[in-house]
């Protein structure tokens, strides 16, 4: 299951739940669907402001607007937050990747390795 | 093939490395090493203060590229066990410029977690050579926040889960 993971999707959707503004966008959603500018109010935000977040929330899978209705109220979409609710098993990827780069980085400075610094 | 695990919140990662210990240390704790191999792809480590003792805080700064542009996250904690090339644990929560941790209400969440996780670096000199385990475990139990950064979103997709049937 863990080869599963959607590393790339798990990025947007940290990125998307890194901003307090689209945090509070999706708290307010867990009460029920509201168009953008029933989610503008609260916050004093233009509305293009608003709409930038939920690009963003919607890029991430964490909102699905409704294309039928005229005011296309949003949703929240709590698929991508159950993955991340098992975040430590899903930073497996994140930690491993830092490694590599951290073994890349020490073959890098090991001709320099003479006296013990390695800065340039 | 993990169901077994899933009890224990905790990332655990067994290493080794063609370096002396020493050097795996200084990539733990000297922030131009640091900054080099830490942030994830597509993204750059602008800051990185370490007070390095017991107690010394930490601030990690990283910039994230975004289909929006370049977007800023810190990261701040405070280290809770240094042990010159053996041991060195500290604490890393969501944070402002400043090292603020972020609170509740700016995560917009309903009840507190300060999100902060611990990260446990154990090395071990194999002469010439170095063995790493981290761990990165999820909030300790005895915290006044241990309802967690988890738990709110658990809380939050159950929530959500239990109406979107309807």
């Amino acid at each position: 299951m863990t080869a599963a993971i959607d590393d790339d999707r798990l990025n947007e959707t940290f990125a998307a739940l890194a901003n307090s503004t689209r945090r509070a966008i999706l708290a307010r959603l867990a009460e029920g669907a509201a168009t953008v500018n029933e989610l503008a109010e609260p916050f004093e935000l233009t509305l293009p402001a608003v709409s930038k977040h939920i690009k963003v929330l919607e890029r991430a899978g964490l909102v699905q607007r409704s294309h039928r209705a005229q005011y296309r109220p949003c949703v929240l979409d709590a698929a991508p937050l159950e993955q991340i609710s098992t975040w430590a098993e899903q930073y497996r990827p994140v930690w491993e990747a830092r490694f590599d780069r951290m073994d890349d980085y020490l073959t890098q400075l090991r001709p320099q390795r003479k006296t013990g610094a390695g800065d340039d | 093939m993990t169901d077994n695990n899933a009890s224990q919140d905790a990332v655990v990662i067994e290493r080794s490395f063609d370096a002396p210990v020493g050097l795996i240390w200084q990539m733990w704790t000297d922030p131009e090493h640091f900054k080099k191999w830490y942030g994830p792809d597509g993204a750059t480590i602008s800051v990185a203060n370490m007070d390095v003792r017991v107690g010394g805080t930490r601030l990690i700064g990283m910039e994230v590229h975004t289909p929006n542009g370049l977007m800023q996250m810190w990261f701040a904690g405070e280290y809770r066990e240094v042990v010159e090339n053996e041991r060195l644990v500290y604490t890393e929560s969501m944070s402002d410029e400043n090292g603020n941790a972020s609170s509740p209400s700016d995560i917009g969440m309903p009840d507190g977690h300060p999100g902060t996780t611990e990260v446990r670096v154990e090395l071990e000199d194999l002469g010439g050579r170095t063995k790493m385990v981290m761990t990165h475990a999820g909030v300790p139990r005895d915290s006044p926040g241990a309802a967690g950064w988890t738990m709110a979103l658990d809380k939050l997709a159950a929530y959500v889960g239990a109406r979107s049937t309807r």
